[in-house]
């Protein structure tokens, strides 16, 4: 049992929207309904009027505010020099409006009721211009330019990493070029708690404390400092349970800087609870890449090089969540496989679409799509077995620490080894014959494979501060600014600091992200980093606590620090015969202790292999077969990591077989904007992974973990979609881009069948 | 404004709320019972899932006024005397939880589930939980601690009848035949 | 959901009364539909006229070769109900699909029938088995009561207050849910009657729909491979971001084949 769940599963949490302040306002906001418009005028006369309406705010007030710098991450240096455009983001939309949802005025009221019915009444006047929801046609000629004069083309950035003469003359000389052009599709983070978010600002020293739903206050404080030029010690947290994150929690959303307008104005704390309908067409949308990828290789099917060239769609401004898909589809981009050259040209593009930011792998789970269907594809096209392909082409375990021409370092990973137990585990020769029994049924079966890796835990924070505090009933309250939106932190971080201190788990409590110790420095739970980095040092603060425990203990016992020995909570001396237990040293107050470190990356690989079963009469997949082996360091709690393992998978399963945020090409409205048109997975859609472990304790943490919360996703999506194209191989049906929905699997089997038969 | 009266987890509550108050809303803030949660807005998520008479409704599709002089179950009387609901065991012990905001939806309709068909199959499982959405867990401990609980609530009901022991000797002989 | 105000009917003639003398009423059974429409502000009534509890529009019988469904009666009664699973268990299976658990404890098969969603699945029975409407003014054939998208033979103020489904020699409903809203993507409902099989169509089409060509193929010879040769027009399907109309018009005659094979 998780030490979170007690309070879980009898209703006990407190999510943001569960936070209350006394004499607290509501907050309405009032949303673009078009996707690209001036705005000629905001007349709020009427909604102010409204019975209950305290204030309404515009973007005149944001501008005012000089809440308009929105952060962003997006520091990579440009072709030609050129640097990123990043366009001026009024917390609330100022002139102009670029996508369906944006919001651009914030009625506040006494009633979340009185704050609905008047958001009807504030009447805007807009003066449409034409809408660009597709990436490439935004880079297009004559596209209609989002931010005139500041992004023209509505180019962000173009970017670049590799080699590209190398793998120039490495394809003139190849024997084979495999291509592709993929899109990773644009998808709804979705957790399950709607965005919420509580301001109370304090006029006595201009503080703002905030309720609100996040992956750790460090990188959100520093954002919303940046977008409003409040310091970041007048920023303050009061923080409770989190309902799911993948990255969407992270960023400072101009909601929440908004309600900080409304905060000071009015006097009054001020609430605000997202519907999932607004949250559809406001929080951050993950992925959205397009991919135009080859691979060369030589006549022994050997790599030569590879080459990928980007459009990353960022939406309507650049998002706090941007660098991660360049970030690491660079870092990762040779995946698994010695490629002597490589080549990424990036293009970030803006379009008036919801803007795009860090969901599950942010990068990792697209570059290791790219790779793996590209390998499988040539492995087909070339006729050699796909696990035969991978295994001709891994960096050899005797390559590692290996040096990537992306200019990364692996630290190591056993592919070959891996590969093995999962062919076995998965009972890969035996596919032929299960093919044959689901065609006696009808159907179509495919297998799939993803090798992968993937760098995770090293963040952006300078460093990990965590501090632990004894108290003397020998309770150890865990500090981390870190903050678990499932992720079991209470547990995990809880469990490191028991097993060092050899105390039992209930005297140990995790703290995250509390007001009083918001000085620490650390990274937020993203990109799969808190047991690396926070529980690295919860490990080192136990083992600090120790020593200087020791010393306490040996004032005490009257000896030298090095008579003293430390065992299951308590400190004895042999030279003395007398004990003294951990709590007795904080008789006279509590004893801290502060530990840091600072790590590189890790890097968690593993083999998927899955199975299909399409019945091509209905276009409906069946996952007949899911099997894992991962090599994700040391583990700490299997239970958790076996979780962390199937929401990921799933995640992207539901990514491959249905999950897809749609928009109407002429109006940019949104098509999936709900859960009634939006493919969330459901119950059954997975019914079973077979995972193992195949641990090697990476060296980089001092625990032997490695970073593991977004593998799952990272390689079902392409061992899933390399199934699919499987099963559907002996049909010749071409590539086809997620989602691999029901009719679109009918419309490509039916139209190659159709082909095929004339 | 209407008065509403309801007998929520066994205490009848009273309140003069808005006609167009829902059920979820009458819950959390006029009642302060957070532990029902709203996901979304078109009745797809099953986060707010609560019994009404008996039965797991969707709280958010049902004004409260429509629940005047019903029994309410919450998540939040599910535990009796401090001891967990095995459903609530189930779902800690199988992991079948890692955000834990879908949870309470889930926990209660898997006691309507369970109450319907004290030994669902796989299939009438998932059928079952057809109504409610999880982001974090993938659902196969969901499926797992949902079959967990079937079979906790039903040796339960086998220990308080007695039965517990009779299957117990048929078991037996079984395992020794397989040996 | 904009202000209203909600009414609870101690009858079906006040709860008609009402809805007569407020044009802007609404009747509210079991709000599956209607609740999350008021909540997008899709509809604004001045009145909630809730027939629900009404016990004159509850309950199931079977009598004389045909069963009777309260208009008010829930999914999951119908679904369970030991009279439906006895003479039409076609209906109860179909009842049982409906939604969601929770929707089944709270839809009603009178609001479902009432505002004729074109991928709901009860009209798909309704219409496949030749019930009858029966309101508080009439009777209405099912084959005249379907007219398309949302549009019924209701008249202003008329509530529905049974279903009569007359008892086929055999039936079947196969579904392809849609895969978010778990609506039918495509519902087909087979039904041997004394007057012959019916083939009602749901989530297909513009609104649910009789596919006549099957029908007189399978009168011929009631097997699955008589529907490969009907006649069924691609270009009358819905099509959506979901599906074509291509793809819509192979799942009918597969869902079809798959009732027939359940006969």
């Amino acid at each position: 049992m998780r030490v979170e769940d007690a309070r879980l599963v009898t209703g006990g949490g407190k999510f943001a929207a569960d936070w209350n302040e006394p004499g607290q306002l509501y907050g309405q906001f009032v949303r673009s309904d078009r996707a690209h418009a001036e705005i000629v005028s905001v007349d709020t006369g009427a909604a102010r009027r409204h019975a209950g309406v305290k204030a309404v705010f515009t973007g005149a007030d944001a501008v005012r505010a000089g809440y308009v710098k929105a952060p962003h991450g997006l520091n990579f240096p440009g072709v030609n020099g050129m640097q990123t455009r990043a366009p001026d983001r009024p917390v609330l939309a100022n002139g102009k409006v670029r996508f369906v949802g944006e919001a651009l005025a914030l009625v506040v009221a006494d009633s979340p009721a009185a704050a609905a019915d008047a958001a009807e009444l504030v009447a805007i006047v807009y003066r449409d211009l034409p809408a660009v929801v597709s990436p490439e046609g935004a880079l297009g000629k004559g596209a209609p330019q989002l931010h005139e004069g500041v992004v023209p083309g509505n180019l962000a950035l173009e970017t670049e990493a590799g080699d590209a003469a190398a793998v120039e003359a490495a394809f003139a000389r190849a024997a084979h070029i495999t291509r592709l052009k993929l899109e990773v599709s644009r998808v709804a983070p979705n957790p399950m708690e709607p965005r919420a978010c509580l301001v109370r600002h304090d006029p006595a020293d201009g503080s703002y404390l905030f309720h609100v739903c996040s992956q750790g206050i460090t990188t959100l404080r520093k954002q919303i400092s940046t977008y409003t030029a409040v310091p970041e010690d007048k920023i303050r947290f009061e923080l409770g349970d989190v309902g799911g994150g993948f990255g969407q929690r992270t960023p400072a959303y101009p909601e929440y800087c908004a309600l900080m307008i409304a905060a000071k104005e009015t006097g009054r704390p001020v609430k605000w609870v997202s519907t999932r309908s607004e949250g559809f067409v406001s929080d951050t949308h993950g992925r959205a890449n397009i991919i135009d990828g080859a691979l060369a290789l030589d006549r022994e099917g050997r790599f030569l090089a590879m080459r990928l060239d980007w459009v990353n769609d960022m939406g309507a401004y650049v998002s706090p969540g941007s660098p991660g898909h360049i970030r690491n589809t660079t870092t990762c981009m040779t995946g698994v496989y010695r490629i002597p050259a490589l080549y990424a040209h990036y293009r970030v593009v803006l379009t008036n679409t919801t803007p795009v930011s860090s969901y599950r792998g942010a990068g990792r789970p697209d570059i290791a799509y790219v790779v793996e269907r590209l390998v499988s594809q040539a492995a087909a096209e070339l006729d050699i077995d796909a696990a035969e392909l991978r295994r001709r082409n891994f960096i050899p375990p005797e390559a590692f620490p290996y040096k990537t021409p992306t200019g990364s370092t692996y630290e190591y990973a056993d592919l070959p080894g891996l590969l093995d137990e999962a062919l076995r585990h998965a009972d890969w020769k035996g596919f032929e014959k299960r093919r044959a029994l689901s065609k006696k049924r009808g159907r179509l079966r495919g297998l799939g494979i993803s090798t992968v890796i993937e760098n995770t835990g090293a963040g952006q924070a300078p460093k990990d501060e965590v501090e632990l505090e004894l108290d003397a009933h020998g309770t150890v309250a865990v500090y981390t600014v870190s903050k678990a939106q499932g992720h079991s932190h209470e547990t995990t971080l809880a469990m490191i600091v028991s097993d060092a201190l050899e105390v039992p788990l209930e005297s140990i409590e995790v703290r995250q992200c509390a007001p009083e110790r918001a000085h620490l420095i650390g990274g937020h739970t993203g990109g799969s980093r808190t047991t690396v980095g926070a529980g690295s040092v919860c490990h080192l603060a136990a083992l600090k606590l120790v020593e200087q425990g020791r010393a306490l203990a040996a004032l005490e016992l009257g000896v030298e620090p090095s008579q003293v020995e430390y065992a299951k909570g308590v400190f004895r001396s042999s030279e003395s015969r007398r004990s003294i237990r951990l709590g007795e040293l904080a008789r006279k107050g509590s004893v801290s202790v502060v530990a840091e470190g600072k790590f590189g990356s890790t890097f968690p690989n593993g083999c998927h292999i899955v199975e299909v079963d399409i019945d091509p009469e209905t276009g409906a997949t069946e996952i007949a077969s899911y099997s894992t082996v991962d090599d994700c360091g040391k583990v700490i709690n299997h239970t958790v990591v076996e979780g962390q393992l199937h929401g990921g998978i799933v995640q992207g399963a539901g990514q491959i077989f249905g999950e897809h945020i749609v928009y109407d090409p002429d109006t940019g409205q949104t098509l999936t904007g709900s859960f009634m048109d939006y493919c969330m997975p459901r119950a059954g859609m997975l019914r079973e992974i077979r995972a193992e472990e195949r641990p090697t304790p990476s060296k980089v943490s001092p625990l032997g973990v490695k970073g593991m919360g977004e593998s799952g996703c990272t390689a079902s999506l392409p061992a899933l979609a390399n199934a699919v194209m499987d099963a559907l191989r002996p049909i010749a049906v071409p590539h086809l881009d997620m989602p691999l929905t029901p009719a679109k699997l009918w419309n490509a089997v039916h139209a190659a069948r159709k082909g095929g038969s004339h | 404004m209407a008065k509403v009266e309801i007998k929520v987890n066994g205490v009848k509550k009273s309140r003069n709320v808005e006609d167009r108050t829902l059920l979820a809303n009458f819950l959390r803030d006029e009642l302060g019972l957070t532990g029902t949660h709203i996901g979304c807005d078109t009745s797809q998520c099953g986060c707010c899932t609560v019994h009404v008479n008996g039965r797991a409704v969707k709280s958010c599709s049902m004004l409260a006024v429509q629940a005047n002089g019903a029994e309410v179950l919450t998540i939040e009387g599910l535990a009796k005397n401090g001891r967990l609901h095995p459903v609530q065991q189930a779902f800690s012990e199988c992991h079948g939880l890692q955000c834990g905001f879908c949870t309470p939806g889930m926990i209660m309709t898997t006691v309507g589930i369970l109450k319907d068909n004290p030994n669902p199959s796989e299939d009438e499982i998932i059928h079952g939980l057809e109504g409610n959405l999880c982001r974090c867990t993938g659902y196969i401990n969901i499926i797992k601690a949902v079959k967990q609980s079937a079979k906790m609530m039903r040796g339960k009901k086998a220990a308080g009848g007695g039965a517990k022991k009779a299957k117990a000797k048929r078991a037996k002989p079984k395992k020794a035949k397989k040996k | 959901m904009y202000a209203t105000h909600y009414v609870k009917a101690k009858s079906l003639a006040e709860a008609a009364k009402l809805v007569a003398s407020n044009p802007e009423a609404k009747v509210l059974a079991g709000g599956m539909t209607l609740v999350p429409t008021l909540k997008q502000r899709l509809a604004k009534p001045s009145h909630l006229v809730d027939i629900g509890a009404l016990a004159e529009l509850r309950g199931i019988t079977a009598k004389g070769g045909s069963v009777t469904i309260g208009a008010a009666t829930k999914h999951h009664e119908v679904a369970t109900s030991a009279v439906v699973k006895k003479a039409i268990p076609a209906l109860a299976y179909l009842a049982g699909l409906i939604g969601d658990p929770q929707v089944r404890n709270l839809g009603t098969i009178g609001g479902s029938v009432a505002n004729n969603d074109p991928a709901a699945d009860y009209p798909a029975a309704v219409l496949g088995l030749g019930a009858t409407v029966v309101t508080n003014k009439r009777r209405i054939a099912a084959d005249d009561y379907f007219q398309g998208l949302f549009t019924t033979a209701l008249e202003e103020g008329e509530i529905i207050t049974q279903l009569v489904f007359p008892v086929p020699k055999r039936a079947a409903y196969a579904k392809f849910p849609h895969p978010a809203s778990g609506y039918a993507m495509t519902g087909v409902f087979v039904a041997q009657t004394a007057d012959g099989i019916r083939v009602a169509v749901t989530g297909a089409g513009p609104g649910v729909f009789r596919w006549k060509a099957a029908e007189s193929a399978l009168g011929k010879s009631p097997k699955a491979a008589a529907l490969e040769g009907a006649k069924l027009d691609a270009s009358e399907m819905n099509e959506d971001i979901h599906a074509t109309r291509e793809y819509r018009a192979n799942l009918v005659r597969v869902m079809a084949k798959r009732a027939l094979a359940k006969l």
